[in-house]
Parts: structure tokens; C-alpha cells; sequence
């Protein structure tokens, strides 16, 4: 049996068509509703530190460098801001992130980070022990993931640093295969262990 | 300036007037309001993804304040922007009912640069639409009238795809056809077998074999395509018909120039050239000619048309018949379908095949068995793998998520319907009566409604598509019945159709105005119906057949 029919797939398959949805209906794939950005957006040399152990915790090292090394972090913050992946769209629930929300409705993502991890180490998350972190990251990473309904701004953190990974040099060509000019398609091929998925697989991108 | 014809516009269209009428001898001169794109001179075509600011995806913040509607094509991202108008700077007005998405690519070249290279020809079920059902009014041509121009435009521009022997999607001459993929090949043979229908693999101007002789490559599969391709391995204007005009030592060029109108000469009743705007300094300028082509996409020539009014023609320009503007049409279109096929999850594929399958068109054929609908619809998809973009949906951190997304995920089939759109007077173009561009011009104001033709063409095309997706094995998880905005399919068409009757259209069978006889209107402004495959072909296969009229017309002395 395939691996991916063991996954409990529907809920999560059925989240993936939303960019498809997108076309479909002639929506904006990133719907955003910004007018300006605000300086307040300039992250502090802590949320920067903040961002790149994050996102090692995310993508580790293994044979590849991690996504903090590769700099996903700095990505994630500047794409937060700029609304990528639709991050600057105001949540429905105002009241839930109050602290976090600027004039526009959106939230202020790695400020509410900063915070969360902070209260969930019950102190500098930073200086916890790695093993420590982890767990808070993963336990937040299962609560935010646990409904398709959740608005938890780690949704759009951990995806802008997944995109910040994959597009990265290391991410995208070490990691996995970049393959500028494929030159051919094989229509069928056996998907063996050691076939490492192809990271400018355009459609992939953009409907996978 | 003094030409023998100009040619408005240098998209798929203009492109192929200018080829056809410079290699006929004439003196043309081609006007494009943007700006020039010389071909191999692609800015973003090789770069990778950690070489561009947003990584490919491009300044969300910067898309909300300049590029509105732009953004919400399928084709524009970071590395294409530069081949869509900044929306901004290039407003157009709605009614207030009306969600109309006005993707547009100013520039040399046009659209040829950022279209869907879906490339099929018509037939007779579409060309005898209007006549079966009412709607609309009956094309004078049909298809063996057009035949034998596919023929020369296919083998020109270079059409990879499958012959399938169907009388609703007649073969063309094809180059060989790109690969279905393994689920689709699954499908196509459950979806033959047990309905009878035809699942193909796109035909699309994507050259399986390169033409040497013209500079052009075959495909590589790097379905990168509207960044432009220096391989020239998919027809644009710069990479086909451009240089064919070019080598005639017949043809000028004329970049960063608005036409704003088309002058007419009531005594004489012909035209006479055009009038322009310098877009880089406003100046004004003019040039002469004894023919002249409009080829600045469907809804442009219409609104230069209109704006072309005088005192003999108040209306607008050729529109004694008054329905200039009228019967515009865009597919209606839907997510019909999407199915999950794990049982595939052992097999994937390598390379960026830049087409899909298709459906083609199997209602309201020789049997009216369309549910609330007279015409046909047909769908575009196909089979495709997940890849890291999946680990943004779903729990999980650390080495076991960077493990997971190593590898390509699960398979899903797509089907996307499209669905004839019925011509109506209601869906049409005017002249804002208030609004103007930077330049003074009014705006094209666009009143646009899909009807409840084809609300029941979709709504059949999502029972349908679950049900082929089922019965090939696959697990239904979503579908829509509903259509997005007009403009979404990006085939918008018609406003100054072609017809029998002087009374009720605009052009004649030769894409010829009625009341101008040398003024030819040979992009999508032309068309009395939309059929359901997409229109572009179609277009250029109107305008050689009108080229040869026209300087056949030219040398007999009746224009």
C-alpha cells in the first residue's frame, strides 16, 4: 500500500484546492487587504533570532542545512509583512489576537510568536534547551493544525518558512532537485526511496 | 507616415496580420500600445527562485495596490508580472452588477507572450450553434470554410497533439502529442470505456519538434512559458510570426503608441489611417493607409470602435447596425472536480509538461441531452502530484516533516469546466461616459452577467465529472457549479460579430465591416459564439483567411 493512503488524508487533500478554488472563481490566491505597510513591521534583533530557531525547529539540519541556516526566518518576517500566502488578511475573530491585530485587521504574526513562546516556556523561549523548544513548537504546531477552522497565525508562520526553505538555494536544489530544464516528461516512472521530488514542480507550486 | 495597411495591435492576431500582409507585398505598419519586448531578451526567464526578491511569488502588498485584478491570473507571479498592465495605471469601468476580470498584456507580442497555447479548432456544432438554438444570430461561415486556413496556422505556429477522429474537436495537423500521464492514461481508457467519451492530451502550441529553419526549438518542459521562451518553443508573435513579417523587409513597427481612433472619410466612405498617443511623452501623431486591421484584442477593438464615433457615425465606428459593443462572451468556468487517486502513490513522473488533459465536449451533440442548456461544455485538468507546498497544510515539525515533503505527495485529478457562453445584448461594451485613462480617453465600461444557460451547464458538467471520477477509482472531495467572473477564462469575445445581415452585425464573412470596406476586425471582437475550447486558433485562422481577401480585394481594385 502507498504510503500516502495510509495518511488521514480528506480533510487536509480537501484544504489543498483552495488556490484552485482561487482560479476557479477568480479570486486572489493571496487575498490581502493591505493599503501600506507600517514600521511597526520591522522586526527587533530578538524576533529575528527568534524566527531563524524557529525555523531550524521547523526544517532541521540533516544531510541539508536547516531552514534557520538558509535564512527562512528573514523570509518568513518580510513575507508576513508584504501579505504573502495571504497573511495579511484580517482574521474573523478580531478579538482572539487583539493585542496582535494592526488597523487593517491583520495580525502582527511574529510579535504574537514572540509572546506565545515566551508565556508556553514560561519565560525566555530562547534560553530553553533544545529538546524544550521543540516540544513547544511541536505541541502549538498539533493545536494549530487540530481544525481546518483555526486561525492561529502559526499556520501562516510555518508556511512562509516552508516557502522561505524550498525556494532557497539549499532548499530547493541540495535538498531537493531543482531542474531548470527538464528537457523531457516521463509520463510514468516508479516512485522509488530515492527519488527526491522535484521543488520547481510548477503545478506542484501552484495547485499541489 | 503612409503605409498600405496598418495593423492594430501585435498579439496572436496582429502578429499574424502583419506576416500575412507583408508577405503579400504590402507596406504595413504594426501599432502596439505597450511597450518593446525583443525576443531572448527575457528578464526573469532563467532566474531561480532564491534570486528574486519574493522568491517567484512575488510583493502581495505591491499586487493589492497596482495590480488588482492582474493578480488573480493563474499565469502572474513574481517572474511574469513584467507581462501583465499594471491595473493602476490601465483602468477600465464595470457596471455596478458586474465582476468582470479584465487580464490584460500590454506590451509587443501581447498576450502571445502569456496565453494557454490551448490551441483547437471549432466545428460545426459550433459554427451552426446560433442557427440550432436561437441565441444570438447565425455565422455566415462554417467549418470548411476555415479548414484549410487551420491547416496553414497550425503548421505554422506548431501545434503538438493528438488526432482523436471527433467530429465535435476535428484533428488538425499536429505535430506529435506531449505524454498523458500514468492516472491519466488510467482515465482516459475507464472514461472511454464506460461513457464513450474522449479524455486527450492538450493541444497546444508547444512544438514536440523544433523548426530549425525558423529559429525555433522543441519544447523542453520547463512550463515556464509566459516569462517568455528563448527557445521559441511556443508560438508568441515574437518568436513566430514577428520575425516572418520582419524578414519581408515590409514591415514597420511602432511600440508605446495608444490608438485612439480610427479615421473615416464620409465621402469616400472608407478609412483613411489612424490616430496615436505617444505613451512615453503624450504627444499625438497620425499615419495613412489604404487598409486597416484591428487586432488590439477583442474588447480593445471594440472600444476603439466606439471611440472612433464622427459626425456620420455617431455611434461608433461601422455601427449602422447599432449592436456594436453588444454579444460580448467569456466562458463560463468552474472547479467542477477534484478526486484523490492514492492507489497511485507508487508511480510519478519527471519534467514540466506545459499543457493537461482535457475532456472534450460530449453534450448537446446529435442528441439534446443537456439539462437546462443547448450548447456544450468541456473540461481541462489533469493529474498532479503534491510536492513541499503540501507541508503547509498539516501538523508536523522537525526531521519527520523534512523527511515527509522529500518526495512528491499525493496524486489528485483536476477537471476545470468550460462551458459555452450564450451571445446576449445585455453583456456588452459602452464608453464610460464619465471616466477617462491618463490619456483623456474614455474608458471601456464592461455590463456583464452569465445566464441560467450556463448556471445549468455547470451544474451538469459537476455531475458529470464526479461521476467519471469515480467510476475511474478516484475519491470526490470537492466540486463547484458556480462561475467565477467573466474574464476568468481569459476568452473574452465578441462585441462586433460577424453575420449575414448588415442589420444585425458588424463584420461580413471575410471579418470585413459591413459598412467600411477596408476595415477588417480579425481578433475576438469578431466572434457570434464562444463555443466551449478555447478561441485563440480560431482567431488565427479568421485573420490569414482575411489577409487573403483583403489584398485579394486590394489588387481587384474593389477596396
Amino acid at each position: 500500500m502507498p504510503q500516502s493512503a495510509k495518511r488521514g488524508w480528506n480533510r487536509r487533500e480537501f484544504v489543498s484546492a483552495s488556490a484552485l478554488v482561487a482560479v476557479a472563481l477568480g479570486l486572489p490566491a493571496a487575498a490581502v487587504s493591505l493599503t501600506r505597510l507600517e514600521s511597526a513591521d520591522a522586526p527587533s534583533d530578538r524576533q529575528r533570532l527568534l524566527m531563524e530557531d524557529v525555523s531550524q525547529l521547523v526544517i532541521p539540519r540533516s544531510a541539508t542545512a536547516g531552514a534557520g541556516e538558509v535564512g527562512a526566518g528573514d523570509f518568513a518576517i518580510l513575507a508576513l509583512a508584504h501579505g504573502l500566502d495571504g497573511s495579511r488578511t484580517p482574521l474573523k475573530d478580531q478579538t482572539a489576537y487583539a493585542r496582535f491585530t494592526r488597523n487593517d485587521g491583520s495580525i502582527r504574526h511574529v510579535a504574537w510568536l514572540e509572546k506565545e513562546l515566551d508565556t508556553r516556556a514560561g519565560g525566555d523561549f530562547l534560553k530553553a534547551p533544545a529538546e524544550a523548544r521543540f516540544a513547544l513548537l511541536k505541541a502549538l504546531d498539533a493545536e494549530a493544525f487540530a481544525s481546518r477552522e483555526s486561525e492561529s497565525p502559526w499556520k501562516a508562520i510555518k508556511g512562509l518558512i516552508l516557502t522561505g526553505y524550498y525556494t532557497s538555494e539549499v532548499g530547493g536544489s541540495q535538498e531537493l532537485r531543482y531542474e531548470p530544464v527538464p528537457g523531457r516528461f516521463d509520463p510514468d516512472l516508479p516512485l522509488t526511496p530515492d527519488f527526491r521530488a522535484i521543488s520547481n514542480d510548477w503545478t506542484a507550486v501552484d495547485f499541489g | 507616415m503612409q503605409f498600405d495597411a496598418i495593423v492594430v495591435g501585435s498579439g496572436i492576431t496582429g502578429g499574424w496580420a502583419a506576416k500575412e500582409l507583408t508577405q503579400a507585398g504590402l507596406k504595413v505598419l504594426m501599432i502596439e500600445r505597450g511597450r518593446e519586448i525583443v525576443h531572448g531578451e527575457y528578464e526573469t526567464e532563467m532566474k531561480t527562485p532564491w534570486e528574486m526578491p519574493f522568491r517567484g511569488r512575488g510583493d502581495a502588498a505591491q499586487y493589492v495596490r497596482e495590480y488588482q485584478v492582474q493578480m488573480k491570473n493563474r499565469h502572474f507571479n513574481e517572474f511574469t508580472q513584467g507581462h501583465f498592465v499594471n491595473d493602476k495605471d490601465n483602468p477600465y469601468a464595470t457596471a455596478p452588477e458586474t465582476d468582470f476580470t479584465w487580464f490584460r498584456s500590454y506590451q509587443l507580442g501581447g498576450r502571445s507572450l502569456t496565453w494557454g497555447r490551448q490551441s483547437y479548432r471549432w466545428s460545426d456544432y459550433d459554427f451552426g450553434a446560433n442557427k440550432r438554438d436561437g441565441h444570438g444570430t447565425d455565422w455566415p461561415i462554417r467549418y470548411a470554410d476555415l479548414a484549410p486556413w487551420y491547416d496553414k496556422v497550425e503548421e505554422f505556429i506548431g501545434v503538438s497533439g493528438a488526432a482523436e477522429g471527433l467530429p465535435q474537436l476535428p484533428d488538425g495537423k499536429f505535430q506529435p502529442p506531449m505524454a498523458l500521464n500514468v492516472v491519466e492514461q488510467h482515465v482516459r481508457k475507464v472514461v472511454a470505456d464506460k461513457y464513450g467519451r474522449c479524455v486527450t492530451v492538450g493541444r497546444v502550441a508547444n512544438m514536440t519538434e523544433a523548426k530549425p529553419d525558423e529559429g525555433r526549438s522543441a519544447c523542453q518542459n520547463r512550463s515556464i512559458c509566459a516569462r517568455g521562451c528563448s527557445f521559441g518553443a511556443y508560438f508568441s508573435t515574437q518568436s513566430s510570426t514577428l520575425p516572418a513579417a520582419k524578414a519581408t523587409g515590409n514591415l514597420t513597427v511602432v511600440t508605446d503608441a495608444i490608438v485612439e481612433a480610427v479615421d473615416y472619410d464620409p465621402r469616400t466612405k472608407r478609412v483613411t489611417g489612424v490616430r496615436y498617443v505617444n505613451t512615453r511623452d503624450g504627444t499625438r501623431g497620425s499615419a495613412t493607409a489604404r487598409l486597416v486591421f484591428l487586432n488590439a484584442g477583442a474588447f480593445n477593438s471594440v472600444h476603439l470602435l466606439l471611440n472612433s464615433r464622427s459626425e456620420a457615425m455617431p455611434t461608433g465606428l461601422a455601427n449602422s447596425s447599432g449592436v456594436l459593443g453588444t454579444q460580448i462572451m467569456d466562458h463560463a468556468n468552474t472547479l467542477s472536480t477534484i478526486a484523490l487517486f492514492p492507489q497511485f502513490g507508487d508511480r510519478t513522473t519527471f519534467g514540466n509538461r506545459p499543457t493537461g488533459a482535457i475532456i472534450a465536449r460530449y453534450r448537446n451533440m446529435d442528441t439534446m441531452d443537456g439539462v437546462g442548456h443547448t450548447r456544450g461544455f468541456s473540461f481541462q485538468g489533469g493529474a498532479l502530484q503534491s510536492n513541499w507546498g503540501a507541508g503547509k497544510r498539516e501538523a508536523g515539525i522537525g526531521a519527520e516533516l523534512k523527511d515527509k515533503l522529500h518526495q512528491p505527495g499525493m496524486w489528485r485529478f483536476v477537471l476545470v469546466a468550460f462551458a459555452d457562453c450564450v451571445p446576449r445584448d445585455s453583456n456588452r461594451l459602452t464608453l464610460d461616459k464619465v471616466r477617462t485613462d491618463r490619456f483623456g480617453i474614455p474608458q471601456l465600461h464592461v455590463e456583464f452577467a452569465f445566464g441560467k444557460e450556463e448556471q445549468a451547464a455547470l451544474a451538469q458538467a459537476k455531475a458529470d465529472a464526479a461521476e467519471m471520477m469515480t467510476a475511474a477509482g478516484g475519491n470526490v472531495i470537492m466540486g463547484l457549479d458556480q462561475p467565477g467572473p467573466g474574464g476568468t477564462a481569459i476568452h473574452e469575445m465578441g462585441g462586433a460579430r460577424m453575420g449575414l445581415d448588415p442589420k444585425t452585425s458588424v463584420l461580413n464573412k471575410w471579418s470585413q465591416a459591413h459598412d467600411i470596406p477596408n476595415l477588417f476586425v480579425t481578433d475576438g471582437a469578431q466572434m457570434a459564439s464562444s463555443a466551449c475550447q478555447n478561441p485563440s486558433l480560431t482567431y488565427m485562422a479568421l485573420t490569414a483567411r482575411a489577409c487573403d481577401a483583403a489584398v485579394k480585394m486590394l489588387r481587384e481594385g474593389s477596396i
